[in-house]
């Protein structure tokens, strides 16, 4: 595999960390990997939406301890930290999507400096998703 | 363990990590080494047992060994010139 594209749709705490993860670990061994945030999780692309993120609905209580054995396993409990460190892998791209940063209240000036930009979905779809050998949506 | 004669180049403790931890620094320590060097990975996640052989047949590197003691887990992988 050389590349693979990643659609995140989930903006809470735990179920981010998972495409996250594996973004990380693709990108360790070289592969090009390209993210499109949809629907809320386009706000953590944003410094106050990566610090926000919280662990949502019936676990919602658990977040602390979430976050303590996420630190504990030896990844960045911090999801601002997480993305600078993928990020470093350089061959990661972060990329929001148009629809969901007009709905739900991001622009271009917001996003962390680690984001490649907004972008329209059927630029993403066809230049980066339809050309990838693989994809994923979480 | 075994007794054996691996001469390591570098050794990796991912002791405590979960996965992709110890498969993300075990690719940021190869990188930094030459053909021919070994890199010890010691882990204590299970997950190492099915990740290290499947990385080494992926990237061209040699697993040499693997060994268990309890829940420590030991590979001693080599840099392959590729």
């Amino acid at each position: 595999m050389k590349s693979m594209t990643i659609i995140v749709r989930e903006d809470s705490y735990d179920k981010i960390l998972t495409p996250l993860a594996f973004a990380y670990l693709q990108a360790s061994e070289g592969i090009q990997v390209d993210m499109l945030f949809v629907n809320w999780s386009v706000r953590v692309l944003t410094e106050e939406g990566a610090k926000n993120i919280k662990v949502q609905g019936e676990y919602a209580d658990q977040d602390q301890w979430v976050r303590s054995q996420v630190e504990k396993v030896g990844i960045p409990n911090d999801i601002y930290t997480l993305l600078k460190a993928i990020k470093e892998m350089e061959c990661v791209n972060f990329y929001g999507c148009s629809l969901a940063a007009a709905v739900f209240g991001v622009d271009e000036d917001s996003l962390i400096p680690e984001a490649e930009g907004i972008v329209g979905a059927s630029w993403f779809l066809n230049e980066k998703a339809d050309k990838a050998d693989y994809n994923q949506t979480f | 363990m075994s007794e054996h004669k691996i001469a390591v180049t570098q050794s990796l403790d991912t002791s405590g990590q979960c996965c992709p931890m110890p498969m993300i620094d075990s690719n940021k320590a190869m990188k930094k080494m030459q053909a021919g060097d070994i890199l010890e990975i010691i882990a204590t996640d299970s997950g190492t047992r099915s990740d290290i052989p499947s990385w080494c047949e992926r990237t061209g590197n040699k697993l040499l060994l693997s060994e268990e003691e309890g829940d420590t887990l030991k590979y001693y992988v080599q840099k392959q010139g590729l």
